[in-house]
């Protein structure tokens, strides 16, 4: 009796058992049931490499997949729906690209019985909003929608590669590793660990694919935790072209249709005229992770409507902090620090809040 | 529970005149085991065909309970009642103003109905009425005194939770078919009917946007069947049926409650309510197949994980009421 018991609780634990395994696992196994076999290469040839395969073709090969950002910044809550340009800042967003060439784009961003899709195809765009209804026809100017990547021309693959390594050579230690995967693909990660001490940044990875040296995914580790600060990668990927119906849209009918020029979604070009002596003069102290911008801010004018919400709660958090240039308040998060001194000053880095005062005693 | 309290129980009820009251009066749980021990044993003997058909009858006479009990069908009433009310409201106030897309799309073809209602109700009325059918499944019984005349039928208790759990399951489809067979004729009746505009905005054709509507059936009646094993666990726990269906519901809530806290979000999607809603993957182009079946795959975990423990309890649990 007593065993047969026991034999009946093993039951469900080890239900228990198998369903945590396959929940915890699920990526630990895809990563062990086969060991990626990519040929070592050294940063540098691997930048090369990379370069080369972005100038043979014109942009990456068609693909689609499954696009997923995750942030854990550690900032406050902050007000605002799940719509708010704010809410991208923390948790996790899903989109899904189909990529066919580059002029023939479509992205998808899922929501609760909802999607906003931009379906881009030749000199023609429609951006579809299922939850208010409507339809935007886009006219993209002749010879848009090309990439808009580095053209080394004058130099070699080879070259490139290198002179990109000597720049974050300056601050960083640079790695490579061959053994993981991203999204099933089998990946070269490029690793950047910064020299600077003062840095909140432990090391950036930077994931290539093994066979197209698509960037498939990046990740920014801050110093003391294990899981990334921020990451932006591919959860699901394939290398295939995808249907062409994604490329092709015809607004529902009954549905609102608005026609837009390129032009005039983009207003701060008309009206950079009349703002340009306004714009605020960024200056840097310090270089490498270590930067730290300092700009002017004005509290009360700076922001208004959900702006203003938004910058009272984080201040409302921040710890007032003094020093021998006066005072102000320090808000910290995993990845970026930021101090707003009482004298209208905002000074933000990837720094610990020790080096940021230290930035605001220096004018 | 201790030998003492079964023999304790055991005399309160000695006066019924049933073998499992007999044993139990006797003082021994494991003379009790050991009847119905004999009686699986002889309902093995009958063969496997004598088998599936006393299986069919015992799940037959389980259904003609469930579907005549006027407290489930008063539930599948209201909950018809509820797509009605919501077409009603869009004809007649109009869709403008701050509704959102769906509903708005109701206004212009009546599919789409179908999909708001399940969307209305999926989240907690629906769950609901599944925890009262699931938690009321062996705790009822026990609360009326009655499980003990269930269990001397040769049928064991393995196959009485299956045929308690199979009800529960074809109440969860007959409450997800009703909602959606009455959005469908609401939508047909008073609003404009045609080619359905998907959230992708892509355009599918009537007979494909009924075929979505019943891959969308399926797929929440799944959804509520993982709840039925939830509740099929707590009922095992209790003699208190009201027990089992408040602890179900206030699971419900409390999941819900969880998913609306943003700190805890990387616990939503292991959270049986998240998946409810999945079933707009039915309604993009192409048809998200992925999350559709990551919620097929979180609903099978539930019932599993549910199921087992419910069978394990029930098995191993002294029956005194």
């Amino acid at each position: 009796m007593r065993t047969g018991k026991l034999v009946r609780w093993g039951v469900p634990v080890a239900a228990v058992a198998v369903i945590g395994a396959a929940v915890a696992a699920g990526p630990v196994i895809a990563a062990v049931g086969a060991d990626p076999v990519l040929p070592e290469r050294t940063a540098s040839r691997l930048l090369a490499d990379a370069a080369a395969a972005a100038r043979r073709s014109d942009g990456p090969p068609p693909m689609s997949g499954t696009v997923t950002k995750t942030a854990s910044l550690g900032l406050p809550q902050l007000p605002g729906g799940p719509e708010s340009p704010a809410a991208l800042l923390s948790g996790a967003h899903e989109a899904k690209v189909w990529y066919g060439s580059h002029d023939r784009l479509r992205v998808a961003l899922p929501g609760e019985m909802s999607e906003k899709n931009l379906i881009v195809n030749g000199e023609q765009a429609w951006l579809w909003d299922s939850s208010s209804n409507t339809a935007t026809k886009i006219k993209m100017p002749a010879g848009e929608g090309q990439p808009v990547t580095p053209q080394p021309t004058d130099l070699t693959p080879q070259q490139a590669g290198e002179r990109l390594l000597a720049e974050a050579d300056r601050h960083s230690t640079v790695s490579v590793t061959n053994t993981d995967r991203v999204a099933g693909r089998p990946v070269y990660q490029l690793v950047l660990t910064p020299k600077d001490p003062a840095t909140l940044v432990r090391e950036v990875r930077l994931a290539v694919d093994g066979e197209t040296y698509v960037p498939l995914r990046v990740q920014v580790y801050a110093k003391g935790s294990a899981e990334p600060a921020f990451e932006l990668g591919f959860t699901e990927i394939a290398f295939e072209p995808p249907a062409e119906e994604n490329f092709t849209f015809t607004p529902p009918q009954g549905v609102k249709v608005e026609e837009k020029d390129l032009g005039s979604l983009r207003p701060d070009e008309r009206s950079h005229e009349g703002h340009k002596q306004e714009d605020p003069p960024v200056k840097t102290v310090g270089d490498g992770w270590g930067t730290i911008a300092v700009l002017p801010f004005d509290r009360a004018s700076a922001a208004e409507g959900e702006g203003r919400q938004v910058l009272d709660s984080v201040l409302a958090g921040a710890t007032p902090v003094s020093g021998s240039w006066g005072s102000g308040r320090i808000v910290k998060s995993k990845l970026l620090t930021a101090l707003l001194t009482d004298d209208g000053r905002l000074l933000v880095g990837a720094v610990t809040p020790d080096r940021l005062i230290e930035a605001a005693g220096t004018r | 529970m201790s030998t003492a309290d079964i023999s304790a129980a055991g005399t309160s009820t000695a006066g019924v005149s049933t073998p499992a009251a007999e044993a139990s009066a006797a003082g021994a749980s494991a003379a009790g085991t050991e009847v119905l021990g004999q009686a699986a044993a002889s309902a093995r003997t009958a063969g496997r065909s004598g088998g599936v058909a006393a299986f069919a009858r015992l799940l037959g006479s389980e259904l003609g309970l469930t579907f005549r009990r006027p407290r489930n069908l008063v539930m599948l009433a209201l909950l018809a009642l509820v797509p009605v009310l919501i077409g009603v409201v869009v004809r007649t106030f109009g869709s403008d103003g701050d509704a959102g897309g769906i509903v708005a799309a109701t206004a212009g073809n009546g599919l789409m109905l179908t999909f708001v209602s399940l969307y209305v109700l999926v989240p907690l009325l629906m769950p609901v009425a599944v925890a009262v059918v699931g938690g009321d499944a062996i705790a009822g019984e026990a609360n009326a005194g009655t499980l003990r005349y269930l269990l001397t039928a040769p049928a064991g208790r393995t196959r009485l939770l299956a045929v308690k759990y199979l009800n529960a399951v074809v109440f969860s489809l007959a409450l997800t078919v009703t909602v959606a067979a009455t959005a469908l004729i609401t939508g047909l009746a008073l609003f404009p009917v045609g080619d359905v505009t998907l959230l992708s905005g892509t355009t599918v054709t009537m007979a494909e946007g009924l075929l979505r509507t019943l891959l969308i059936v399926g797929y929440v009646t799944a959804g509520m069947a993982a709840l039925a094993a939830v509740a099929m666990a707590l009922s095992t726990l209790t003699e208190i049926p009201i027990g089992a269906v408040a602890g179900t519901v206030v699971l419900i809530v409390v999941t819900q409650v969880l998913r609306a806290i943003p700190q805890l979000d990387w616990l939503a999607p292991y959270l049986l309510p998240t998946r409810w809603t999945g079933f707009d993957a039915v309604l993009r182009d192409p048809v998200a197949t992925s999350d559709l079946g990551q919620g097929l795959l979180a609903f099978c975990a539930y019932t599993v994980l549910f199921g087992s423990l419910a069978w394990a309890r029930f098995t191993s649990k002294d029956i005194t009421s």
